[in-house]
Order: structure tokens, then sequence, then C-alpha cells
């Protein structure tokens, strides 16, 4: 997909294996070895204790709706042909929230509280999005 | 009260008008803003010694408007920042001037914001360019999450659905901030609007509306604060500075959205520090200025800085008490929803003309305090105006504030 419009994460030695499992269709966040708190965004340090021991693991990629706002207008050309589309908070059953979008359903139809399930969306050969659907 | 409550005083504003194009540059504005900043006040450039700005990577710099006025300073900065900076930059000018870093210290902002970088990065001709997912960005850019609308949309909707509040709520803020701007000569938006209009306009990010986002304009504004001694020789009556927070952050103010309330702002953490500081209560308030980049942002500052309680702005909003000639008037000049967008500074330069008793609006001896109180006929002066709080916001995470105090009214 060379022409691919939108805006492509650019992966930081911190969050690379966060991407490189989406692309293998994993959701994937840290967890702290010392005091087992679950940790998103990908970081170096975790923000309960400072252990540096920070591990990847699988999560279920269950989750619900926290908020999200229904873009009615675009404001950027990659996103022109996509109004009305949902940007959303879910809270993962592990507790982190990930911010992302909600697809497989009309907008109108979202709601907070609505559970959601993870969804691998392959938007070029070399980068996958982790998008949420209805559960 | 704090150590230096009214020991440094506002002696001078100054702005340009608010263009959507100006076809100028920023420092030209700049310019020609601290000039009249400095009229405003009595001073000469040879007076001010101290220059401070705030930019979000498109504007000019201290350097290059003290030498295209002549200006040698002593301490300059230019930092960066949008809402939230003004204040903090108040903040930051008592403790330079306390330390003796300089003696009389302008803050001005310059901003071509609609004909030239606008919020969220958008071009001004048309569709921007690709942009890098980078840092932080890599995690809110590639869901088409651009712009300040849809970030703070997301706060709005949640606050909606714990509070039980409606987007009327929202409208009252609207009503309000544009009725003050029928008042002023300078707004962009003078025509009124009812709660009506407001739930009729188009949809932005849902659940905010077109009548719910600030406008984009180009525009510098500036201050100049000094102590109060030098303050009694100048030209205007002074204001004084009695307290404030300068950028107070919730926790995890670069991932906000992992709070345990996304819509639990800033201002919950500072206002203590701000009326501790000041030696008030907000019963002593008689006027504030409530950041109005949307009628959320307002709305959700109400409850921080404790005006009202929690989840109670959809009651204390109602009746037009936010209203001139009401309990709690707020962004008499119309705010950013309407006078026009400066990132905070021009709701500051309202506070400080309303506590001269000098609002610039339509009565014929405006400029020597007498008004009419006549808002059929344009008067736009608070008769009891005292206390101002300004309540600055930065996002969801980070909020700057400042109490002034006038002498007259």
């Amino acid at each position: 997909m060379p022409d691919y419009k939108k805006p492509l994460p650019h992966p930081t030695p911190a969050s690379r294996p966060f991407w490189e499992a989406a692309k293998r269709h994993e959701l994937q966040i840290q967890r702290c070895t010392k005091c087992s708190a679950h940790i998103f965004y990908p970081r170096e340090l975790c923000p309960e204790c400072l252990a540096p021991d920070l591990q990847w693991i699988k999560v279920s990629g269950k989750g619900s709706v926290y908020s999200f706002t229904i873009a009615q207008q675009a404001t950027h050309h990659g996103f022109a042909e996509e109004v009305p589309y949902v940007i959303a908070i879910v809270e993962l059953d592990e507790g982190p929230r990930l911010t992302t979008n909600i697809t497989g359903c009309k907008p109108e139809a979202v709601r907070i509280g609505m559970p959601v399930v993870a969804s691998f969306d392959d938007v070029t050969p070399e980068m996958t999005l982790v998008k949420f659907r209805p559960a | 009260m704090g150590n230096l409550t009214d020991k440094y005083c506002i002696v001078g504003v100054g702005e340009t008008p608010h263009m959507r194009p100006s076809n100028r540059t920023t420092l030209s504005m700049a310019c020609e803003a601290v000039k009249k900043a400095m009229a405003n006040a009595g001073l000469e450039p040879r007076d001010i010694d101290g220059m401070t700005s705030y930019q979000a990577g498109d504007s000019t710099s201290s350097n290059h408007v003290a030498t295209a006025l002549g200006i040698r300073l002593n301490y300059s900065l230019d930092i960066f920042g949008g809402g939230s900076s003004t204040e903090a930059l108040i903040a930051h000018a008592v403790g330079l001037l306390e330390g003796g870093y300089c003696k009389t210290i302008v803050i001005f902002r310059s901003m071509n914001g609609r004909s030239g970088r606008r919020m969220g990065g958008q071009a001004p001709s048309g569709p921007v360019p690709p942009t890098q997912a980078a840092g932080d960005q890599q995690f809110y850019m590639h869901w088409g999450w651009t712009t300040p609308a849809q970030w703070f949309g997301m706060s709005a909707m949640r606050y909606l659905r714990d509070s039980g509040a409606t987007t009327k709520t929202f409208a009252e803020v609207a009503v309000a901030h544009r009725y003050h701007a029928s008042l002023n000569p300078k707004a962009i938006m003078r025509a009124p609007i009812t709660i009506e209009d407001h739930q009729r306009s188009r949809w932005v990010s849902k659940p905010l509306r077109l009548l719910d986002c600030c406008l984009e304009t180009d525009v510098s504004a500036a201050i100049i604060i000094t102590s109060r001694e030098r303050a009694f020789d100048l030209k205007q009556p002074p204001v004084f500075i009695m307290g404030g927070t300068a950028r107070t952050m919730a926790p995890s103010p670069a991932w906000n959205y992992s709070r345990p309330e996304i819509h639990y702002v800033a201002g919950n953490y500072g206002r203590n520090r701000l009326f501790g500081m000041a030696g008030i209560s907000q019963k002593d308030v008689d006027i504030i200025s409530c950041y109005d980049a949307f009628t959320f942002t307002t709305t959700i500052q109400l409850e921080a800085y404790g005006f009202c309680g929690k989840g109670e702005a959809k009651d204390f909003v109602k009746g037009g008490r936010l209203q001139i000639d009401h309990e709690l008037p707020s962004n008499l000049s119309g705010g950013h929803l309407s006078e026009g967008y400066t990132h905070g500074i021009s709701m500051v330069i309202e506070n400080v003309r309303q506590l001269r008793h000098r609002a610039d609006d339509a009565c014929p001896r405006w400029e020597e305090g007498i008004h009419t109180y006549d808002r059929k006929a344009g008067c736009r002066q608070v008769k009891k105006a005292r206390i101002a709080a300004c309540l600055g916001w930065g996002t969801e995470a980070t909020s700057s504030s400042a109490i002034l105090r006038g002498i007259i009214g």
C-alpha cells in the first residue's frame, strides 16, 4: 500500500516490541517484574516503582470503551474520506488504557462502557495498527 | 497570603487588532503590541529591561523585538507553549523582579494563528504535509487524532456521561461569552447567539459543535509588569498580582488518558495554592477569565477552581450566571470563543482593563474610567470589579492561574 496517506507511527527503542507484536497480530504491553504493574504506553522505567526490569506480555485484547469522540470534520488530508470516524480510549481488562479507532460498527453505535476487542489492520507491509471493534 | 502578594503590578497592556489574515510578520505585530503597552503604561523603551514570550514554533523572539524597539535587555527568555503560558510567565516575572534580574518586564505573544501555523498543524492553504507520528505522537496521529477539538472532545464526552450535564451546559458558556463580545468593539464575532443557535451549529468532533470552538486569529498582545513602587508613578491605576500557579500539572501529564478521571483537570491540583497565596476565597472574586479554547474548558475549570462543586457546573451556569451583571461574569472581552485567539494573554488584558475600570467599550469617557453601565448602549464595564481570577488552560493536565486586584470600583 504505497499510497497510504495517513501518518504512520515511528517506533522508538522503548516502543518497538509493541509494534513488532502488532505485526504478528498480538497485543503486547509491558509488565513490571518487580511490582507486577501493567504499563502502557511503552517506557523504560516502571512508573509505580521505578524498576527498570519491564517485561513484554501478551494480553487478551479485550476491554471496554472509556471515552470517545466522533470526528465529523477532517483535519488531516489522509482522513478526508473517512469522516465521520471514531477516536477512542479503550481500557483493557488488564487495566491500562490505549488510544485507538473503533471500527466494525456505525460511529453512532459507540457507547462508553461498550465491550470491545482488538483487531489488527495491516496498513503497510511494515506497519500494523491495533484497532478495536465491538466484542 | 504569599510573601510577594501585591508587591508587583501589571502596569501596561496593548494589542493589535484581531485579524484574519494579518498580512504581517509576527515581528511587526509584536512591535505594535509592545509599543502600545509601553504607551499605555507611560513607559519608554529605556525603562524596559526584561522581556519574555511564548510560542509554538510560530513566532518572533524577544531579541528581535528588543532590537526593533531600541530596548536593551537585562533578562530575556522565549518559552514553548500555548494556553497556560501567560499566567505562568506572570509568576515567572514576579520571581525575576524579586530576584533583581530586571526591573520592568514585558510579556508578549505574537501569532498568525489563522493565516500561518494553525493549531493541529493544518496549513492555511489546505491539506497538511505528511506528518511524522514520532515520540508521543506515535500513539495519537495515526488515529486521525490531530487537533484540540478531538483531544478535548474525548474528555468532554466522558465528562457529560459522568456529570449528567448536556451540551446545553456548553451552550450557556458560548452565549455568555458572545454577549460580552457584543459589547467589545475589538471582537470578531459580535452578533449575539442563543442556546438554540448553539444546538443547531454543526458538529466538529462530537460532543463539540462549531459554537463550542474558539476562533483562529492573527494577533499580538503584550503586558508589562513592574514593582508597585514604580507602578504608583505610571499612567494607569495599578493592578496588583495577588497570587498564582504556573503550569501546575495533574499526574501523568504526557499520557492524560491513563488517569482515573481524564476530566479531573489540573486546576483541581492548583486551586488551594492559588487562593492560599492570594489570601482570598472564591466568593471574593468579582470576575473571571476562564480559558475558553472550547466551551468545555471553561465549564470544567469552574469546577476545578472551586467556583462550584464537582459535576455541578450544569446547574451553576444556568440563568446567565456567567454574564455581565450576574454573579460571576466570565471572559468579558468575549474570550477566545468570540473576541479572538491569543493563547490566553488577551483574557488577562481584559481583566486588567476591568480592574482599572477602563474597559475600552462604547462609553465616550471610558479612558477616564467613566462608564454608563448601559449595556444597550455598549457599556462593558463591570460596576464592582475589584478582584479577578485568570484561569489558564494548557491541556486537561496543565493549568496556570493568577489572581489580580484593582483599587477602583
